[in-house]
């Protein structure tokens, strides 16, 4: 009897013991699980963002260069091993943003003013390389109404006969390229007629993005973005002559502070065979390298 | 699919979160116990970035530390790069932003204590931070986790001022909000569409799991 | 000195004037209409509100001097505080409620005497329970068990039983009571019913506007009111102004002059003759002329009349009698329903009541009272 209440009153012991391993092995999970949402907090607050070697250089680039360089960006990788990151937007965004202190290495703009008036405010090593000049087309969409030619006849029948509702191009004020639109269609006799339909994009991509909507009717967009099958698919365009507007003499610089990569990069950007990428893309290249 | 953006997002909205949380309990408590002549016009200022336009936001920020004012010029001496378009830069931007998600559902978890019950901690022999950390952090928990998962959500959709001071610098300051942006700009409709889809997944589950918690939260009151 | 000293004085933003002590192991209950001041001197002792005069202290130890810029926050303080809400955390069960009092003792002695305290308050069982998931009687106990957890110098309670059901406040009267032959602390009990504060109190305080207007056992106080405004208070309503005619010192009889009727009271000299001053009879000391029994005792004050009105509430009738002298100032009374209906006492008999002179208090005047 005495042998049957021991053996019980030892496996209540038992029981017992097996119950406070059990809940100090439950309060450690806890704790465990703590302390791992608390490393991963620190790994946040410790660990870089860059996913890529610190020297990546940072390069700001006008977005008519959207298809091309990021073409030339992925060559210099495959060719070189380094990368570099690269920043589209509107050239004249990119010159503020320069003058405010933006940590870009290499600027590629659309309009070569905006480099000089850096190189001259001390922002540039040097004032820069002609990397070629730009062209401009009128795009429209597949079924839109409007009818692309090189002397904008489409347009202007449009017009006159109020059938035009929305009409696509780049910010006059900051954007090489809505410059350019503004100054063609003043050519054309236009622009009073056609300013209160214009859709304004921040740059010149997002000119490109509007026009190619079925919101619009179509719109005055880079070449470049218009012979990447990503665009041409999407409608059909025309090229602008020259003479209806001026110059879109593309310059690129190297900024105070690049570093040994982005030097790299620029060397890269003018040989031949890089080159002969931005023709692909339908820059005009420089005769000469000035 | 922008990994680096994503991971920049992330850290962006945690480290935002991880700093508000002791700004809005402070806040959020002031506000919530005490009555002063001006608290009107403070919970005003604290609401402001609810009610003006991101880009009013942005511009004012910019402002205030961009490369001309004095602290960023404070900033590009001790650290040599500035204070915009650069991560710290965003975070404070995030910062102030997110006030008001952060120190009204604060407020709000803070007021809903009874007076009483903090007066009766008192009594107790309980000294303020005891109170604060037996009875009012416990008490006012949802409100306090409402806070930080608005703030989470809302830092990570942030745009327009995030493009404003960042800039859209690749790894620095190009949130996943602002790569989406990119990508559809550069006609790249996949990964635009991969990342969206992503982030939508993502905030709702967050929302979705914070709630459920809050819930729970509230129920084991009743 | 193991008890409560206590005087406050502020203009604003509430006033209060008060200034009484509280023995150890006495109950003062602090009785006034709602607004009247009594939340706020509790708080004051227990150390949630600083007034801007004033000084508190308990067992000797000072609590609160404004003059010499002492303030002991309530933390520091050893009061034990039943709150009308109770007050109880919401997120602790009652064990941890009470337990939260018990800082003061080592971390394994805590839950022991937890444990102890609410089975002092007969809630042994129930101590995982949340205050959610309990009723009213059951909260206000812990709230008890938790005041007294800290071993308090002062026990404070405000409207404790206000939320309460009668049944249970019953119940938890007699528990109170027993729970009072053991404490050894004063206890200051905040309430708006005086019936509850004559059942509970050692003395009683009126309190009204913030200021003390009178304090003393709670016979005196009702049988003795200071002043008409007391009287008020006390929700009496035969008061009445009549002049002095003159003092009988070997009687020990006052007479006074109510509108032409002669009335005999108590010895007051702190009026002289040819005064006019207010005087008050409580209910209880109106007695209704029995139809077939002569009135016997000549200190009896005859008032004949007619009855004004009747109210049945409960078992007992509550009259007025429009007293022929003076039809412009009914005397109220109460008599038990069935003695009302026996003796045939209904709206327009013609009947008499006697106001005992021992009930009979004079006050200092008072004009406006028979308005």
């Amino acid at each position: 009897m005495t042998q049957l209440s021991t053996s019980l009153a030892t496996q209540k012991k038992l029981a017992n013991s097996m119950a406070h391993f059990v809940h100090y092995k439950n309060n450690l999970a806890v704790k465990n699980v703590r302390n791992l949402c608390l490393s991963l907090i620190l790994m946040l607050l410790v660990l870089p963002t860059q996913v890529q070697p610190a020297q990546a250089p940072i390069i700001a680039a006008a977005s008519d260069l959207q298809f091309a360089l990021t073409d030339i960006a992925a060559l210099f990788q495959s060719q070189t091993g380094q990368s570099v990151k690269l920043s589209f937007g509107s050239s004249g965004n990119f010159a503020r943003q320069i003058r405010q202190g933006a940590p870009f290495d290499i600027y590629f703009s659309a309009d070569e003013s905006y480099v000089l008036k850096l190189f001259r405010d001390g922002l540039t090593r040097d004032p820069g390389t002609l990397y070629g000049t730009g062209r401009v087309v009128i795009f429209a969409p597949h079924n839109s109404t409007l009818r692309v030619d090189g002397s904008l006849d489409g347009l202007r029948r449009l017009l006159t006969t109020d059938q035009v509702t929305r009409f696509a191009i780049a910010n006059p004020e900051h954007a090489p390229y809505g410059r350019r639109a503004l100054e063609l269609l003043r050519h054309f006799g236009l622009w009073s007629e056609i300013a209160q339909h214009l859709v304004i994009g921040e740059n010149i991509s997002q000119a490109a993005q509007f026009a190619t909507s079925t919101s619009a009717q179509g719109g005055i967009i880079a070449y470049s973005l218009a012979l990447s099958p990503k665009v041409s698919t999407l409608g059909s365009y025309a090229l602008i002559p020259e003479k209806s507007h001026s110059t879109l003499r593309q310059r690129m610089v190297l900024l105070n502070d690049a570093g040994a990569v982005a030097e790299q990069f620029y060397a890269f950007v003018q040989r031949d065979d890089v080159r002969a990428i931005f023709r692909q893309y339908g820059f005009t290249l420089p005769s000469s390298n000035n | 699919m922008d990994w680096t953006a994503l991971w920049l997002s992330l850290r962006l909205s945690t480290i935002t979160i991880l700093l508000l949380l002791p700004i809005g309990i402070t806040c959020g408590r002031l506000l919530a116990y005490r009555d002063f002549r001006g608290k009107g016009f403070v919970e005003a200022i604290v609401a402001l970035p609810l009610v003006l336009p991101p880009t009013v936001v942005g511009y004012y920020l910019l402002v205030s530390f961009g490369a001309s004012s004095p602290l960023g010029q404070v900033w590009q001496n001790i650290f040599d790069h500035s204070l915009v378009f650069s991560f710290e830069g965003l975070l404070f931007a995030s910062i102030i932003f997110n006030l008001p998600f952060a120190i009204q559902p604060m407020q709000r978890g803070f007021e809903s204590i009874p007076a009483d019950i903090r007066d009766a901690a008192a009594c107790c022999g309980m000294s303020p931070w005891t109170v604060l950390t037996k009875v009012e952090l416990p008490l006012a928990w949802p409100g306090i986790l409402t806070a930080m998962v608005l703030s989470f959500a809302h830092t990570l959709g942030e745009f327009g001022i995030v493009l404003m001071v960042g800039g859209s610098i690749p790894g620095e300051t190009r949130t996943i909000a602002i790569s989406i942006y990119d990508r559809v700009q550069a006609f790249d409709n996949a990964a635009a569409a991969q990342m969206s889809a992503l982030l939508l997944v993502l905030s709702l589950v967050v929302i979705a799991l914070v709630f459920t918690l809050s819930r729970r939260a509230g129920q084991s009151y009743s | 000195m193991n008890g409560l000293r206590l005087n406050l004085s502020q203009e604003l933003p509430i006033p209060l004037d008060v200034d009484f002590d509280c023995a150890a192991g006495e109950v003062l209950a602090l009785v006034g209409p709602s607004g009247s001041g009594k939340t706020t001197i509790l708080r004051a002792i227990a150390g949630t509100y600083k007034p801007e005069h004033g000084f508190v202290s308990v067992g000797g130890k000072v609590w609160l001097d404004a003059a010499a810029d002492l303030f002991i926050p309530s933390h520091n303080r050893s009061v034990g505080m039943v709150f009308q809400s109770y007050a109880l955390f919401p997120h602790m069960n009652a064990l941890e409620n009470v337990a939260a009092a018990l800082g003061h003792l080592p971390r394994d002695e805590r839950n022991q005497r937890a444990l102890e305290l609410l089975d002092r308050v007969n809630l042994t069982g129930l101590e995982k329970r949340r205050p959610g998931s309990l009723s009213g009687g059951q909260q206000q106990r812990i709230a008890v068990a938790r005041a007294l957890a800290r071993d308090p110098a002062v026990l404070l309670l405000d409207e404790p039983f206000s939320a309460v059901d009668r049944a249970t406040r019953q119940r938890l009267y007699r528990e109170i009571a027993d729970l009072h032959s053991s404490l050894s602390m004063p206890v200051v009990l905040v309430t708006h019913d005086l019936d509850e504060a004559m059942m509970l109190a050692d003395r009683v305080a009126i309190v009204h506007r913030g200021s003390l207007l009178q304090i003393g056992v709670p016979s005196d106080v009702v049988l003795k009111p200071v002043s008409a405004g007391v009287a008020r208070l006390l929700d009496m309503r035969n008061i009445f102004n009549a002049r002095v005619v003159e003092h009988d010192q070997e009687h020990q009889i006052t007479y006074l002059d109510w509108h032409g009727l002669k009335l005999e009271a108590g010895l007051n000299l702190k009026s002289p003759c040819g005064d006019d001053v207010s005087w008050v009879v409580p209910d209880g000391y109106v007695v209704l002329h029995r139809r077939d029994r002569p009135s016997r005792g000549e200190h009896e004050n005859p008032v004949p009349g007619t009855i004004g009105s009747l109210v049945a509430i409960g078992q007992v009738a509550q009259l007025t009698l429009i007293p022929d002298h003076e039809p412009s100032l009914p005397i109220h009374f109460s008599i038990p329903f069935h003695v009302a209906s026996r003796n045939g006492i209904d709206v327009g008999v013609e009947a008499v009541v006697s106001l005992l002179a021992e009930g009979i208090h004079t006050m200092h005047l008072q004009v406006d009272m028979e308005e």
